[in-house]
């Protein structure tokens, strides 16, 4: 099959656009991955979460929904913090197997939670911009996808900064490289376990407004499947690491838009698990995973 | 105590009487008890799966299609069927084999969504998509007491499932098993092939998962795609985790608790909120008690102890 130039750079600019939200995610799995050496399979839940949060506040207040990212990023991060606190710690260490398990329970507890808070239905939001489309390089595009992917790029800058520049952004590097080591620099490396799963939480929290903003429907039961896409990337990606998601993000993003356009809309889903399998056959850590522990 | 248990069970329909209610909800415990032991199976060689619904329903279908193609008994064609689930199991398990705990997890949590998805679309033709299709009964609903007849026939497939795991586990397989799990390394310094134990625990549990999935769906009559939800899949490890993982009597305790505290729930006309009470017991189990309910006992009398001693 042939792919024009104009279909090729149409295909790979929406997939970027897709790729946006599961690049925060799985940038904030590889987070608290990177300085707990835990996996937080409810990750899902908390986008759920972030954009029943939206929803509610966008129904109350009729706020430009992306402005409501003020209020879902720091209402996750308070419920990560929580949760670290709470369920987390105390399980640390105990073996990996608990660390999956107690996602478990959390998966329960959260998806019903807001299943008695919001009820069960699908709801959806419209963005004041829906209407709006824009050419980019000759590409027509809705508004809101650009400004979904801007609003990635200026999250992950602010990460990137964050992690770079402060302080705490090196004490919280330095736990993840060597955590005995840090915690021997007088790095309070249990703060750095609650700040780096609030900061993995508000992350899901954001991914979960622009999941509402873009348009998608969201019920309380629906955080399985980006968490799964998410996983997907972190497999190509690497555990750990924040460079590798991004990447992992876009090529995920791109195959997926490919798959779409090429196989057709039903293997739109099926096909973050082919890449999966693709991948860990080729290499059981990741594309760009450490080659052992 | 096995022996009280299997005792328990033969008489518990006439106890309770043996209407339909307490039929099903009994049915139903072996069936996941089946399921569970089979989950717990894996565990034994250090491996771990969230996706385990995928092989209960491919079980389903595949006993399903089988008995409406040969019009052979459900009670056969639930052991072939379940060849499905132990193929495919086989196919994730060369995978997952090399995999780290998280890696394997997030792999087999993403199958079962993926297996669903392919059902809804690609597999639609023969599965009926989101409809489903139905499945013959394991027995008419003509014949008197079926009920009582199907409670014991799944009860004697369960007993031979769990003697099944007993003696696998008590063998030289069991052992090796455990030195896997324990250290890899020193396993195959030994001369153990984990790859080749791995693959076995892996298509042992996905065949007698089909089996539990099978038996369910010809005990309902019909099955949907809905059998490869993420609850379905969570259901064996919680029933798992919460008796005690590794242990025979884990998965079986744990179904027997759980499925009680359910169905009690029910019956106080509490739904959302029983998932709530569900994943509550499991954190708090798993920080509290992490080797299960089974372990339970032994924890009071040690507590008793220690305060006798005080005393």
């Amino acid at each position: 099959m042939v792919v024009s130039p104009d279909i090729a750079l149409q295909v790979v600019i929406w997939g970027l656009y897709a790729g946006c939200i599961y690049i925060l995610l799985a940038t904030g799995l590889n987070l608290i991955f990177g300085v707990m050496k835990i996996v937080n399979f409810a990750h899902g839940e908390l986008l759920m979460l972030g954009a029943f949060v939206t929803f509610t506040f966008f129904t109350i207040s009729g706020f430009n929904p992306y402005v409501l990212l003020a209020a879902s990023v720091p209402i996750l991060i308070v419920l990560g913090v929580t949760i670290e606190r709470l369920c987390f710690r105390p399980i640390l260490g105990t073996g990996k197997l608990n660390e999956i398990f107690i996602s478990l329970g959390l998966i329960y507890i959260i998806q019903n939670a807001a299943a008695i808070i919001w009820t069960d239905e699908w709801r959806i939001i419209h963005s004041p911009y829906e209407s709006i489309t824009i050419s980019v390089f000759g590409v027509n595009m809705p508004l809101d996808y650009l400004i979904i992917i801007i609003t990635t790029i200026a999250i992950l800058i602010a990460l990137y900064l964050f992690l770079r520049k402060t302080t705490l952004g090196r004490a919280m590097r330095a736990t993840s490289q060597n955590r005995k080591g840090a915690m021997l620099m007088g790095i309070n490396v249990e703060r750095m376990d609650m700040i780096s799963f609030g900061i993995g939480a508000g992350l899901a929290g954001a991914a979960g407004t622009l999941w509402a903003v873009s348009g998608q429907v969201f019920n309380p039961y629906m955080g399985s499947l980006p968490a799964i896409k998410a996983f997907a990337i972190v497999i190509i990606g690497g555990l750990g690491s924040i460079p590798g998601a991004i990447i992992g993000g876009l090529i995920y993003g791109i195959a997926e838009n490919f798959a779409i356009f090429t196989l057709g809309g039903a293997w739109k889903d099926a096909i973050s698990f082919l890449i999966l399998i693709l991948v860990l056959i080729v290499r059981p850590t990741g594309i760009f995973g450490e080659s052992s522990e | 105590m096995q022996l009280a248990a299997l005792a328990a069970a033969a008489v518990i329909p006439f106890l309770l009487g043996a209407n339909l209610y307490i039929l099903t909800v009994l049915i139903l415990m072996l069936v996941f008890i089946i399921y569970s032991s089979a989950w717990n199976f894996l565990t034994y060689t250090g491996q771990g799966s969230l996706g385990h619904a995928a092989f209960f329903g491919l079980g389903g279908y595949g006993s399903t299609l089988i008995a409406v193609a040969t019009g052979l008994s459900p009670y056969i064609t639930i052991f072939i069927g379940a060849g499905l689930p132990a193929l495919v199991g086989l196919f994730i398990g060369a995978i997952c084999v090399r995999l780290k705990e998280w890696f394997l997890a997030m792999v087999t949590f993403g199958f079962a969504i993926i297996i669903q998805t392919l059902m809804v679309s690609q597999f639609s033709a023969w599965s009926g998509g989101w409809d489903g299709i139905a499945s013959p009964r394991l027995l008419s609903s003509s014949i008197p007491n079926y009920l009582l007849i199907e409670y014991y026939s799944i009860l004697a497939i369960t007993v031979l499932v769990i003697v099944l795991f007993a003696i696998i586990l008590r063998s030289r397989i069991g052992l090796a098993f455990a030195a896997i799990r324990e250290n890899e390394l020193e396993a195959r310094a030994a001369g153990i092939n984990p790859v080749k134990y791995r693959l076995f625990a892996f298509m042992t549990s996905a065949y007698f998962a089909g089996v539990a999935g099978a038996l369910e769906i010809h005990h309902m009559g019909y099955i949907t795609p809905e059998i490869f939800g993420v609850d379905i899949s969570f259901w064996p490890v919680i029933y798992s985790i919460s008796g005690g993982l590794g242990t025979l009597a884990g998965p079986i305790v744990g179904t027997i608790v759980i499925t009680l505290l359910w169905d009690g729930l029910q019956s106080l006309g509490i739904s959302y909120a029983r998932y709530i009470v569900i994943g509550i017991l499991l954190v708090l189990i798993i920080i509290f008690l992490p080797k299960g309910l089974v372990s339970l006992p032994g924890r009071i009398r040690e507590w008793m102890e220690k305060r006798a001693k005080k005393a």
